[in-house]
């Protein structure tokens, strides 16, 4: 697809790359604390849901994108291999907005982290398998294209060793730690809107040669995968505040991860620079599609949050036995049973 | 269209008057908190809406039994506290008229209170004001029966508790008797439901008369909707009617009113995570101030980052403003001017969205945190707000909703609505209120005005104003009523006004307060002493000089401030002898006022004099923190004459 002479990123790119995923996920691991880890036990039906659209889901919706779309096997292999990540923190900012149930947002985050370790090269060969062979086919009768799961693997080590740096930090040091957590934030603007500066700068051609099945897939990947999280989840008996969380956490994918496994487990030049490319313009989408979508969450979730977290601040001033008790048919059915949505509940199970 | 929008049901009670709203709110909300109170422990006790209404209907039974007549004034002289919401529900549905007062007034006004409204049965905050109406009942015979609120408190000899009454009435209601009920079911909704006497900043208290239909009135016509799911903050004083207002609304919609006090305010933002307050300007500006030392004090990338973020909200906003129609209009301005004003605003709101969007969530939302973080809005009033503060709020996302009424008007005239924030203006009048703007000199019916450009929009008189919130009248003082009320229903506000040409009503002055300069010319002290006070030097400006040459002022420094800035002195004495401050203050003046645009000649501030003792509530200012300015104009009478007839000095 992309012109085998292009030079798509440039060492020095690649290099400030490497440095914004050393950052990114060191401030990522700065965020997190020992709690968050025992957290995810708190709620395990509803870090399962997110589970099963995390991993069930989204990897499907990437083979189904590839295969209806017909996409090239560089490009559907991104596509899949996009869908398998876990979530990174950056879904957790954009669930704060969209009034999501953060705490969850965080439990799912961590878990699909750790066990992103098996099933990100799990679902790879499963699902990559008829892209593999064409890439066999296309380099002829002397070569076989394998997934590299072993490197997947690797660069997955890899990657949890910063965030196993950021968690140290944070266990001696909270207020160095937050520092570390908010300038892995900024940094990591800076370098994406440098390496886009410089990419369109150098390749601007490319965004019009680049074949409108390629902008759907990446624009549809966090699409469909927010409105399966969000209405599946709804199935699967979540609250709305939790229907938010998981949906933001379905569709954003931790993209420093994707760069860090393009980089080092597909040294192939041709096939990293076309899932570059990939993983580039999904970064690029889907900011913008989960800030719309963020705003729209807002807005429709207006209400049910309002009630969550009046219902919650009753409870912290008045003390825990205090009940509140909303008009008759004031509430949607969905949230008049437990106007807290779960959250009145999760805090006893703690206290016990 | 559920799919897009899932609309936010609001609750609301229609009731004729108060004690049937008590009652309706009752059985509507029933278990719901009406209003809560800090207690020691930091947990908060809370008022259910069936309890307020029940032991409200016992007190009501316990005063009809210690002989309080319907419509007979009953005393609340008490600042905010739940006791006070019960003490209310009591004198209501026993068709009595709440005459409250905080317990900060001098004894002459109590005196005054008592003996004009013909008073015989008060409620007081506690004993300490138990015992200070003991003290003066020789000057107040009317007064036989005293009723303190403070439950936990062991009453002084000759006193009731509250909860001696609820029992009382809890007896007799147990017994059978409804008298209460009787009472409430007979309350016509142009009885009084209030006498309010007025702190105003000019003369005596008079007595506003104020009814049930009046207070109704203002629930209905309210263009802030609140629901049950609402937490409102209550830091103004209760007798004041923006608050009294605020709180029956509240009860009417089913939110919750959160006692809190000076004190614990920073604290309970945080805590109780308010949706709604009503304030005053003071509050936010030390609010403001505390945002920005905690800015000066953080790292020097968080400081710029947070200016960088200010400064995107102010030009986001201002773009947003004039696409919606909400920029000052004080002159006419012709379609085109508007398409055009309008290409530009969406041509900086497109440039400026995804910076704005970043820092919105990145740095303000931090900021809002400081304010709870929930807040929907404030409606501001007790004073005009300085354009700084309404500027920086509404910039880092907290909607400054400011409006204009007087106690006389139950009290909103107009106020500003989310989709109505013209800044500058004191928003749209609320439905079923009309308008006039009236020559002072002339009586000239200015605005509406057919024959003039734009109905007369634009041209500044005295607002006059009629509509359901109009009181009835001053308390046995038909002359003061007449004076301010003609037999068309038109009220006298006695302020300065103009409509502006997208129809927000414009605050000018206070036509009582203008000075009049020995040349004749006008000047209105409230603008000229707002743009003083922006300096951090000054903590408060008088400006003086009816009947001179030239306006002057009396200056307060700001001890704290000036001794940052390098003066070193101990007292404001000490600091206001230094000849360095009087040149620095003296500087500061000249450069504030230095815009021709801003100030005519004749408005610029010529002389001023030190004064060495601050304000005190109670005695210059209001409890809402306004000056009184007759009282001033009294105890520094001499250093005003100082300066506005000169020539005495070189005698």
């Amino acid at each position: 697809m992309i012109d085998p002479d292009v030079k798509l990123l440039y060492a020095i790119d690649k290099a400030l790359l490497a440095v914004m995923i050393l950052v990114i996920m060191f401030g990522m691991g700065a965020s997190l604390t020992l709690a968050d880890f025992k957290n995810v036990l708190r709620r395990p039906r509803l870090v399962f849901i997110g589970f099963i659209s995390q991993f069930g889901f989204m990897p499907l919706i990437a083979l189904v994108l590839s295969l209806a779309l017909n996409l090239p096997p560089a490009v559907a292999i991104a596509l899949i291999l996009l869908g398998c990540l876990p979530g990174g923190t950056t879904s957790n900012l954009f669930s704060y907005f969209a009034r999501g149930q953060v705490a969850l947002s965080i439990s799912m985050t961590t878990a699909s982290t750790v066990l992103a370790l098996f099933m990100t090269p799990f679902l790879l060969q499963l699902y990559t398998s008829p892209f593999t062979q064409k890439i066999s086919e296309q380099l002829g009768s002397n070569a076989t294209f394998v997934m590299p799961t072993k490197d997947i693997v690797l660069s997955l080590v890899l990657v949890l060793v910063p965030v196993c740096g950021g968690m140290i930090l944070r266990r001696f040091h909270a207020g160095w730690a937050k520092v570390a957590e908010e300038t892995a934030g900024f940094m990591g603007m800076i370098v994406i809107v440098y390496l886009l500066g410089t990419a369109f700068y150098r390749h601007h051609t490319l965004l019009f040669s680049t074949p409108w099945p390629i902008f759907v897939a990446t624009i549809s990947l966090g699409l469909v995968g927010f409105l399966f999280g969000y209405y599946a989840s709804r199935l699967l008996g979540a609250y709305p505040i939790q229907q938010r969380a998981i949906s933001l956490e379905t569709g954003i994918q931790n993209t420093p991860v994707a760069f860090a496994i393009i980089l080092l487990s597909f040294p192939n030049f041709e096939l990293q620079n076309d899932m570059l490319w990939v993983a580039i313009l999904y970064s690029i989408f889907i900011v913008m599609s989960s800030s719309c979508i963020t705003l729209w969450m807002r807005k429709r979730g207006a209400f049910d949050w309002d009630v969550y977290q009046n219902t919650l601040i009753h409870a912290r001033l008045f003390g825990h036995q205090w009940k509140t008790d909303y008009p008759k048919g004031y509430l949607p059915p969905r949230i008049a049973r437990d106007p807290s949505q779960g959250a009145l509940r999760e805090d006893s199970i703690r206290r016990d | 269209m559920d799919v897009l929008m899932e609309p936010h049901p609001s609750t609301f009670v229609h009731a004729r008057h108060i004690p049937e709203l008590y009652r309706l709110a009752a059985e509507k909300y029933e278990s719901l908190p009406a209003f809560a109170t800090r207690q020691k422990d930091r947990s908060w006790e809370p008022l259910t809406f069936r309890k307020l209404y029940e032991r409200g209907r016992a007190i009501g039974e316990g005063l009809i039994s210690i002989g309080v007549e319907p419509q007979e004034p009953v005393g609340v002289f008490s600042d905010n506290r739940v006791e006070w919401a019960l003490a209310d529900a009591g004198i209501q549905l026993c068709a009595a008229v709440n005459t409250p007062r905080g317990i900060e007034l001098t004894d002459e006004e109590l005196v005054y209170i008592v003996n004009h409204s013909g008073m015989r049965t008060a409620f007081v905050e506690n004993s300490r004001m138990a015992k200070r109406c003991l003290k003066l009942r020789s000057q107040m015979p009317g007064l036989h029966i005293l009723i303190n609120l403070d439950n936990k408190e062991t009453v002084p000899e000759g006193v009731l508790s509250l909860n001696n009454v609820e029992s009382i009435g809890t007896k007799r209601l147990n017994e059978g008797s409804a008298a209460v009920d009787t009472r409430s079911d007979a309350v016509k909704s142009e009885d009084l439901f209030s006498l309010i006497y007025t702190s105003g900043t000019t003369g005596k208290p008079k007595g506003v008369m104020l009814t049930h239909a009046n207070i109704i009135s203002q629930t209905e016509c309210a263009p802030v909707r609140l629901s049950c799911t609402d937490r409102v903050l209550s830091i103004l004083p209760i007798w004041h009617i923006l608050e009294r207002m605020l709180e029956i609304y509240s009860v009417s919609c089913g939110a919750c009113t959160y006692y809190t006090s000076a004190r614990y305010f920073g604290e309970d933002l945080k805590q109780v995570e308010p949706t709604f307050m009503g304030s005053a300007p003071r509050l936010w500006e030390s609010l403001r101030h505390r945002i920005l030392t905690a800015v000066e004090k953080a790292h020097p990338v968080r400081r710029t980052l947070f200016y960088i973020a200010l400064s995107l909200g102010i030009h986001y906003r201002e773009a947003v403003f004039v696409l919606r129609g909400q920029d000052l209009r004080l002159r006419p301005i012709s379609r085109i001017k508007i398409l055009l004003n309008k290409v530009v605003a969406a041509i900086q709101w497109v440039i400026i969205l995804p910076w704005f969007g970043f820092f919105n969530a990145a740095v303000l939302e931090s900021v809002r945190r400081k304010a709870g973080g929930s807040l929907k809005g404030t409606i501001s009033g007790g004073g005009a707000l300085p354009s700084e503060i309404d500027q920086f709020f509404n910039a880092i996302g907290i909607p400054m909703l400011e409006g204009y009424g007087l106690t006389e008007t139950s009290p909103v005239i107009a106020v500003r609505t989310h989709d109505r924030l013209v800044r500058g203006t004191v928003g749209p009048l609320i439905p079923q209120t009309e308008i006039r703007i009236v020559d002072l000199d002339l009586g000239e019916i200015l605005y509406p005005n057919s024959a003039r450009r734009g109905n007369g929009r634009g041209l500044r008189g005295e607002i006059q104003v009629k509509g359901p919130q109009v009181m009835r009248g001053y308390y046995k003082d038909d002359e003061a009523t007449q004076e301010v009320l003609d037999d068309d229903g038109w009220f006298r506000t006695g302020d300065l006004g103009m409509i502006t040409f997208n129809d927000s009503l414009k605050i000018l002055g206070r036509s009582k307060a203008t000075i009049v300069l020995s040349n004749g010319e006008n000047v209105e002290p409230e603008n000229i002493e707002m743009r003083v006070k922006m300096s951090p030097l000054i903590a408060e400006c008088i400006a003086v000089g009816q009947d001179a040459k030239h306006v002057c002022a009396l200056i307060l420094p700001d001890l704290e401030a000036c001794r940052e800035a390098g003066f070193a002195a101990e007292t404001l004495e000490d600091l206001v002898k230094q000849p360095e401050l009087r040149d620095r203050i003296h500087e500061q003046i000249h450069n504030a006022m230095q815009n021709p645009l801003e100030f005519k000649r004749f408005e610029v501030i010529h002389d001023f004099r030190f004064l060495s003792r601050p304000l005190e509530v109670g005695v210059e200012l209001t409890n809402l923190f306004k000056v009184k300015r007759h009282v001033i104009h009294d105890r520094y009478a001499d250093l005003i004459r100082e300066m506005v007839e000169p020539e005495v000095r070189h005698d």
